[in-house]
């Protein structure tokens, strides 16, 4: 008995001895938080899965750091005067994936697809592809699309995942569905899938944008939930690059041999109040909170003092932005919200029900914002859902005041009507506002810059001066990663694009 | 015996069909669906119509049901909805991971607990007992999450080690592989150790007490012969007992150890299922769970009879 105990003993001991087979190569090993939900462009938004797709998959057009149009797939595009034509040019040496040459049908065919209503694209919104009425085949390498009405965002909005180019052959070849299928032209292929363990994307050598070519054989994408791992992963070098948030950046030590890195997101969060249930109804109210919150004191306790106070069109958005340290409501005045809710006919305040979820920094605003209610009389309960209950209330806006972090896009038509029009499918707070209607209308309509920006900036104020949110603050996002890992910049517009990235072993 | 296995298997058909039920109805009542994951922030009305159809969620509940149901007994478990992969291969796949670390774990913690255990009841109230019963109940009292993480941190930051992150499966790479489960399984070990020592230790005491162990030492017969023949094979049924009862439970409840490790095990599985409200997945996992906790205890049940020849199902 006991030799045999001993025997298992020393064996397992001899196994760990064996050195593993580790990845060979130039391979870039990401330690991510979240499982991805497949891998179709056209249905999946999942932000795990987007990471991945956005090595296999090219849209006609791209949006820079700086919110600048760029080619992609199309090299040069014409827009008509009406604004109702769009005639693409494609690049003449695009490859599917397969090996097949890309040419102007695969445009024709991949719109159609998001534009089925049986597949239930996320394309197909007026956000998206939604207002598109027609796609012909001029030539080979010529599409034009008609639209069935002006949206001057259209062409921004087409650089999205969602407005994938695809492979015909690959989607008729699986059934109708991308989700563990290959139909792209990206730098990468996808490779194998263990589900909840990792992705690998293979360097693809007939890429056609020689500048962003590949530079790893594969990228291997781990499903990391547990942060202390993720971090301890990449201490160990067992990876080379995990994503991070402002928690873990207490957990790096003095002598850990890490960088950090770091952007400002086009991202913010605030309390979102139900302008539909009362007393939220009465602006007055919303004021007063906006007042009643010290924002610094929330950025210090939920994001390290990392985050900058923001509106809803965070600073990253440029010369769309209004500077809300100007307002007056964003600097704490309890005397002053006092006062605002005497007048609503609230001198005692009242009870209400803060909901949070979704992850920590609104978790932990949520605690901050219910002390700092509490100091003018707000009696605050703050209840913490699990995400999918989470999403439920957003959608069916059942809820007092939800601490939200939201995506501001890369043009106010997103920031602004997405958000506050009254017909804005994620004014998930009721807010309504004729003017601000008027206002979104006009933006979309028109091609002037100063104009749009004097519409969007009078209908911002509108917003932020009735109160219709007391959003807070513009977080940071953190990765971090082995010193070897060199050129990785991510940015607001892309944090996965590796082009030019490299290890320096 | 044959018509007892026949008929505790035909006891398992109510049974799962009542647990079937019973986890529709609890997916039904929790806030939140999939489409609203799905979408996400994209959600409009036309979307979620769409999704509704395409999953057949539009349909009445009792429908939605019976058509799981009808497909199930013809052993198709559907296909997950969020990402389209066929229930049951995954499960499967999955279920020989988790059993591997189950095995692993039990292994592991026979080899703590069963020595340590008998050794603690023969030199009962000596320093090496009193040693033994704090050892069990810290392998009792401390969570799993902790320990791991712990000898995650003390690995890392003393020899700069850290367990492979790639899982490789067991026949692909042994070596490999066993650098991935060995950790996970030797801190599930080690719990499950705590409570193993502590049974064998009370059981064998139990045991000890009896006259025939008195008798068979009146017979001279050797201790070695008096301890493993007599007391310990005879205290060994609360033992079995409650390692049948680990091993059910270590099918799906490794979860936290699974994330830690980032190991894709069946609990791991169950979990992304109920957050994404992927009915498929969650069905299917848990009446599989329930299938194999089922099957454990009547494996145990039927070890009882070469352990205790006295007990018959006949």
């Amino acid at each position: 008995m006991r030799k045999v105990l001993a025997l298992l003993l020393i064996a397992m001991l001899a196994l760990t001895a064996i050195p593993f087979a580790m990845a060979e190569g130039n391979v870039l090993r990401y330690g991510t938080e979240t499982e991805p939900a497949g891998f179709d462009p056209h249905t999946v938004s999942s932000h795990a899965s987007l990471r991945v797709m956005a090595q296999v998959y090219n849209q006609l057009v791209d949006v820079n750091e700086n919110l600048e149009i760029v080619p992609e797939l199309a090299t040069s595009w014409e827009i008509s005067d009406d604004n109702l034509t769009y005639t693409f040019h494609l690049a003449d040496n695009v490859y599917f994936h397969s090996g097949r040459k890309m040419t102007a049908e695969d445009v024709k065919y991949s719109y159609e697809r998001i534009l089925n209503p049986d597949l239930g694209a996320l394309g197909n919104s007026s956000s998206y592809a939604g207002i598109v009425d027609t796609v012909e085949v001029v030539d080979d390498l010529t599409v034009k699309m008609t639209l069935k009405e002006v949206n001057v965002t259209f062409l921004a909005n087409q650089s999205s995942s969602y407005c994938s180019i695809v492979d015909k052959d690959v989607v008729e070849a699986n059934e109708g569905s991308l989700l563990r299928a290959d139909g792209g032209t990206g730098p990468y292929t996808l490779g194998e899938w263990v589900a909840d363990n990792h992705v690998t994307v293979n360097a693809y050598d007939n890429y056609f944008n020689d500048a962003e070519k590949a530079t790893f054989d594969a990228i291997e994408f781990y499903v990391m939930t547990d942060a202390n791992s993720r971090l301890n992963a990449l201490r160990t070098g067992a990876v080379d690059l995990i994503v991070a948030d402002t928690a873990m950046l207490d957990l790096v030590n003095e002598g850990d041999d890490i960088q950090i890195i770091s952007y400002q997101t086009r991202d913010y969060v605030g309390l979102f109040m139900n302008c539909e249930r009362e007393p939220y109804t009465n602006p007055l109210v919303r004021q007063a909170i906006n007042y009643a919150l010290d924002r610094e004191e929330i950025i210090d306790f939920a994001y390290n003092g990392t985050a900058a106070i923001s509106g809803f069109i965070p600073a990253s958005l440029g010369h769309w932005a209004v500077d809300v340290t100007e307002k007056d409501y964003y600097t704490q005045n309890v005397e002053k919200a006092k006062e605002l809710l005497a007048e609503a006919g609230y001198p005692d305040g009242f009870e209400t029900v803060i909901t949070v979820g979704l992850e920590d920094g609104i978790r932990d605003m949520g605690i901050v914002a219910k002390e700092q209610l509490g100091a003018i009389g707000i009696k605050v309960e703050v209840k913490n859902i699990e995400n999918a209950q989470y999403i439920d209330d957003w959608k069916t806006h059942n809820f007092d005041i939800m601490i939200c972090h939201n995506g501001a896009g890369s043009d106010p038509n997103r920031g602004v009507a997405f958000f506050f029009s009254s017909t804005g499918s994620a004014n998930i707070q009721g807010y309504s506002n004729a003017r601000v209607d008027e206002l979104c209308v006009l933006g979309a309509g028109t091609t002037n810059v100063e104009e749009r920006e004097a519409y969007y900036k009078e209908a911002i104020n509108i917003i932020l001066d009735e109160c219709a949110t007391a959003t807070v603050a513009c977080p940071m996002a953190y990765f971090m990663a082995s010193p070897a890992l060199q050129g990785y910049a991510p940015n607001a517009s892309n944090t996965s694009n590796f082009a030019g990235v490299t290890l320096a072993k | 015996m044959r018509d007892y296995i026949i008929r505790r298997l035909l006891g398992l058909i109510p049974i799962l069909i009542g647990i079937s039920i019973a986890i529709f109805v609890v997916m039904q009542l929790i806030p939140g669906d999939v489409v609203s994951g799905i979408l996400g922030i994209e959600q409009t009305p036309e979307l979620r119509e769409m999704w509704e159809k395409k999953l057949g969620l539009d349909q009445p509940l009792v429908q939605q049901y019976f058509n799981w149901i009808t497909k199930a007994l013809r052993g198709d478990f559907g296909e997950s909805f969020r990402t389209g992969a066929p229930v049951f291969p995954e499960i499967v796949s999955r279920f020989k991971i988790s059993a591997e670390l189950a095995v692993l774990a039990c292994i592991i913690a026979w080899i703590i607990a069963l020595p340590l255990g008998i050794l603690s009841s023969l030199k009962r109230n000596s320093v090496i007992d009193r040693i033994v019963r704090v050892v069990a109940l810290m392998g009792v009292s401390i969570p799993n999450f902790a320990s791991a993480t712990l000898l995650i941190l003390f690995l890392a930051k003393g020899f700069n080690y850290h367990t492979p992150v790639k899982y490789v499966s067991l026949f692909e790479n042994f070596g490999g592989n066993m650098q991935i489960v060995l950790l996970p399984a030797f801190v599930l070990g080690s719990v499950m150790a705590g409570s193993v020592m502590r049974m064998t230790r009370s059981s064998m005491l139990e045991v000890l007490r009896q006259d025939y162990i008195k008798s068979v030492r009146a017979k001279g017969a050797p201790e070695r012969v008096t301890i493993f023949r007599h007391a310990f094979r005879n205290s060994s049924i609360p033992i079995v007992t409650l390692i049948g009862m680990q091993i059910g439970s270590l099918m799906g409840g490794t979860v936290v150890i699974e994330q830690i490790f980032s190991i894709p095990g069946l609990g791991q599985l169950t979990l992304t299922g109920i957050s994404q409200r992927d009915f498929p997945v969650v069905q299917g996992c848990v009446l599989f769970i329930a299938f194999v906790y089922v099957i454990v205890n009547l494996l145990v049940d039927i070890l009882y009879t070469y352990i205790d020849p006295r007990i018959s199902y006949s």
